[in-house]
């Protein structure tokens, strides 16, 4: 098999370089395990919310305290604008307005009735939580809890209220998901007669936080439509994964690789590169009888961090990247770490591969590895996702930057 | 003046104690149990839940191996709903002393300890993951026994008959009046305040503890406590208990233990019983040794790791190794040794040996008392023994079947809404011990999907008694204080996702203090 550029792992940074790469002329598949953090975030972009454990107001505003390597220290300002800028172009176009700027981080409510940092959230949970609010739980469905949601906004200064809502009937499995419920809220009957529950459950309240459910095969429409019938407004709290938000925005990438040619091949894990005279030539895919050989120009490692199984620890302490065997900066052994506390950073969350600006892997002596391998994402080192609340920004603005280094590049 | 009169207040809501209050009830005497946590936080809590055939016994100390399989066969008739007849093998490796295996069969015979020697292909049909490196395999009647199973019925069947359980109720001090104890103090730590339970006789079963428990009392007593550390695998990998078959020693054995399995031990002589921290080249070591009877350990997922305290008891002038000192018990009478005329320790053992342990122990107070009452705990079974032995398919058939049971919470050890609802009504708030009451939290994602969802639920059902985002946290640490010492390969994976789940999408940030002590399972 055959591509120009090879995109490892389909994640948000690799599904974002892959439809960057694409636009810029670069004929481009992808290849990945499996799903990436689309599926398990919050589905909001953060890009840096805090920096040493304190909040920042503007993501800009932390980038020079953060440390020298860090992926935003290594790349201009500019880039992180155009990586969103492209990025809201992309979810708009998708019917998945986000809303928020690089001007001023903001709340996205959760299901534990927090509010959590961020920089951009999508416009169902944009809903501002102004006079009563009405938090409302789903009978039956075990990922939200209104009176908890409900006592940690009234902790926070809101009025918030509990209602509970019985669910119109749905044929569905006993123990359903987010999944689930959000494509019963796809069906138009179905919807119609929740949305008249929940206009009875929400008359005394001027917004209401339902959870992250409401539909996925079309975007935002059914939560648009569910305000319109409901007449409230109605706030989507972040829920435990799967994640329907990150779900929806999955899907916008999907159908923009679909528009641009893009292959996708999920359930791939790539095992290995081939290499001649100093530059890479091939990945290795793990077939079902034999390993598979695509051959290409140029490799762009999306795999992630520990978490996305781009590194893998080990026993003995070691951390090993998993395509390349590229150098990661680590620790010396396991108990090193990890933190004593859990909801402590751990500095495992920040292994990963040290790059040049250029995003090109180094190897231990800080010269590039290997000719046309560039790495995106979490599998950078020098920034922890979780900690600093990064994650989506470091995806957008590497793969940016990746793709407007090999538009350049002779296909 | 004392707020509670009593008979006999027994110290320790571990094994031993509750079996204890159930004998006394049975024979008809008044008792109050105090207990300075919750049942089952001890070394009760903290083993690998082995139900003994003696098989490891054998061969060092036989008179253990003698109460082990009485009492095997004892648990089997009375509680057979807390086992799971696994069976069990010792299987004698090549590297092994072979002269072991003869002198163990032997052993077997001596000790009453059913022994049969399989063919090397009836073994591995049995067991499919055994190594193939072997040389002669034994099977035994060992089995697993959910300890917190039977303590519970051990104290529901007391309570039912008149015994009184006082949970979180520290002793702080007992009243003396010349030799004889007339009450004893214990905090009531929910109320903030001391209570005082007047009483004629004392039992401390207070295991690796009941050295502190003398000293308080005016007495002697100097336990040995041996730390063991166990680790615990994702799943099961066989489907009996696997013991090597040499002299006991460090990771020698696999306990398949509801949906996991735990390997254990070790054992190093502490002072100090609430030290159960876990070095992490004790885990390796564990792993590694294990893997010499199923290679597929050594690059399997471990959950996480713990040790307790073994109650072992060393008179005065044993020297050498913990491993050293027999498994066997003691009924201690403190006034023909040192100290207050009414108080008896009851010290070493093993959960599997708790009910005779508390036989002898009630038979000696009896006595003294002037109650005639034979002891009935060998004959009478606990309420659930009608379901018969517990089977590993048994929670999913029951969350199938009944449609009444409603949404599953935890996934991963299937633990109901309905149930734990039940549970919170009956008073019980923290997730902690509702893990340790339902399981809740034990499986693969340790806690990170089950965890706030309960503590909505508790917090639903009982507004405002337990603070759900501290309660959360309390959890999610102790879940983390056992993962932390074996976090690589997919667990790094686990641990990171959860990390992300809490800290990320929920940004819960870290309010309380660490804890000071750690309990377990």
């Amino acid at each position: 098999m055959r591509a120009d550029v090879v995109v490892v792992g389909a994640g948000p940074a690799g599904l974002a370089a892959a439809v960057a790469l694409a636009e810029a002329g670069r004929q481009v598949r992808i290849i990945a395990r499996g799903n990436g953090f689309t599926h398990w975030g919050p589905g909001a972009v953060d890009v840096l919310a805090r920096v040493g454990g304190k909040e920042v107001g503007r993501p800009l505003d932390g980038v020079p305290e953060l440390p020298a390597r860090h992926p935003y220290r290594l790349l201009e300002d500019e880039v992180l604008r155009r990586a969103i800028d492209r990025f809201q172009r992309l979810a708009a176009a998708a019917g998945l307005a986000h809303e928020g700027s690089l001007d001023q981080n903001r709340r996205q409510v959760t299901a534990l009735g927090t509010l959590r940092p961020t920089c951009l959230v999508p416009a169902p949970a944009a809903r501002p939580l102004a006079g009563r609010v009405a938090v409302v739980g789903f009978a039956g469905f075990r990922d939200f809890a209104a009176g908890l949601c409900a006592r940690g906004l009234r902790d926070a200064g809101y009025q918030a209220s509990v209602q509970a809502v019985e669910l119109p009937s749905w044929s569905h499995e006993r123990h359903f998901t987010a999944v689930d419920l959000a494509r019963a809220i796809d069906d138009a009957g179905f919807r119609s007669r929740l949305a008249d529950r929940l206009a009875g459950a929400t008359r005394d309240a001027d917004v209401a936080v339902v959870p992250a459910v409401l539909g996925l095969a079309a975007g935002h429409e059914a939560w648009a439509d569910l305000e319109r019938r409901t007449g409230i407004a109605l706030v989507e709290a972040a829920l435990a994964p799967p994640s329907v938000p990150g779900l929806r925005l999955y899907a916008a990438w999907l159908a923009r690789l679909r528009e641009l040619g893009v292959r996708l091949q999920l359930g791939f894990p790539v095992t290995g590169l081939e290499v001649g005279d100093g530059r890479v030539t091939a990945v290795v895919t793990e077939g079902a009888s034999r390993p598979i050989v695509t051959r290409c120009n140029e490799v762009v490692l999306a795999t992630g961090g520990v978490a996305g199984r781009g590194i893998q620890a080990q026993r003995d302490g070691s951390l090993v990247e998993v395509v390349a065997g590229l150098p990661v900066q680590g620790f010396a052994d396991r108990m090193h770490y990890l933190a004593d506390r859990f909801l402590d950073d751990h500095p495992l969350g920040a292994a990963g591969v040290v790059v040049d600006a250029e995003l090109r892997p180094l190897d231990t002596t800080g010269k590039p590895a290997l000719d046309g391998l560039r790495c995106v994402g979490s599998l950078l080192a020098d920034h922890d996702p979780t900690a600093e609340g990064s994650r989506e920004g470091i995806a957008l603005v590497t793969a940016t930057r990746v793709a407007e280094l090999l538009a350049a590049a002779p296909v | 003046m004392a707020d509670l009169e009593t008979q006999v207040v027994v110290v320790g809501g571990g094994a031993t104690g509750t079996a204890v209050l159930r004998d006394l009830a049975l024979r008809g005497i008044d008792a109050v149990l105090v207990e300075r946590a919750d049942l089952g936080t001890g070394t009760s809590g903290r083993w690998h839940g082995l139900l003994h055939s003696g098989g490891r016994y054998v061969v060092k100390d036989p008179v253990s191996a003698t109460e082990c399989i009485e009492e095997n066969m004892t648990l089997r008739r009375i509680a057979p709903h807390c086992v799971e007849d696994t069976g069990g093998l010792f299987v004698l490796l090549p590297e092994n002393e072979q002269s072991y295996g003869d002198a163990f069969v032997e052993a077997c015979e001596k000790t009453g300890v059913p022994c049969e020697e399989l063919s090397l292909d009836q073994a591995r049909k049995r067991e499919p993951l055994l190594t193939p490196n072997l040389s002669r395999v034994f099977a035994v009647p060992d089995g697993t026994l959910d300890g917190w199973k039977l303590m519970g019925g051990f104290v529901a069947d007391a309570t039912s008959r008149g015994a009184r359980v006082l949970l979180r109720h520290p002793v702080v001090g007992f009243e003396r009046d010349g030799d004889q104890i007339r009450a004893v103090r214990v905090r009531d730590t929910a109320a903030g305040e001391d209570r005082l339970i007047g009483c004629q006789w004392v039992l401390n079963a207070a295991g690796a503890w009941a050295g502190q428990v003398a000293t308080l009392a005016g007495g002697r007593l100097r336990m040995a406590p041996g730390k063991g550390a166990m680790v615990v695998m994702v799943s099961r990998y066989v489907r009996g208990v696997v013991n090597d078959c040499r002299m006991p020693g460090d990771g020698d054995i696999i306990v398949p233990v509801h949906e996991v399995a735990i390997l254990g031990t070790t054992d190093v002589e502490t002072n100090d019983p609430d030290d159960i921290s876990v070095d992490p080249r004790e885990v390796d070591f564990m792993i590694d040794a294990c893997a010499q009877m199923v290679p597929a350990i050594a690059n399997g997922r471990v959950l996480r790791a713990f040790s307790g305290s073994r109650p072992l008891y060393k008179a005065e002038d044993a020297a050498g190794d913990s491993r050293d000192i027999t498994r066997a018990f003691f009924v201690l009478d403190h006034s023909e040794r040192d100290g207050p005329g009414n108080l008896l320790s009851i010290v070493g053992g093993k959960l599997t040996t708790c009910r005779q342990m508390a036989e002898r122990t009630v038979d000696v107070l009896a006595a003294k008392m002037g109650v005639d009452a034979d002891c009935a705990t060998a004959e009478v079974p606990l309420p659930g023994a009608e379901h018969g032995f517990h089977r590993l398919a048994d929670p999913l058939a029951t969350v199938e079947k009944k449609v009444e049971y409603g949404e599953l919470v935890c996934e991963c050890e299937l633990v109901t809404r309905a149930r734990i609802e039940a549970a919170v009504d009956q008073g019980t708030t923290e997730l902690d011990d509702l893990r340790r009451q339902l399981r809740l939290g034990f499986g693969p994602c340790q806690g990170a999907f089950c965890g706030w969802r309960a503590a909505a639920i508790v917090d639903d059902r009982r507004p405002g008694e337990n603070e759900p985002l501290a309660n959360l946290e309390r959890f999610l640490e102790e879940r983390w204080r056992g993962q932390r010492m074996a976090v690589w390969g997919d667990g790094a994976v686990q641990a990171l996702l959860n990390h992300a789940i809490y800290r990320g999408t929920f940004d819960l940030r870290p309010q309380q203090e660490p804890a000071e002590t750690e309990r377990e399972a």
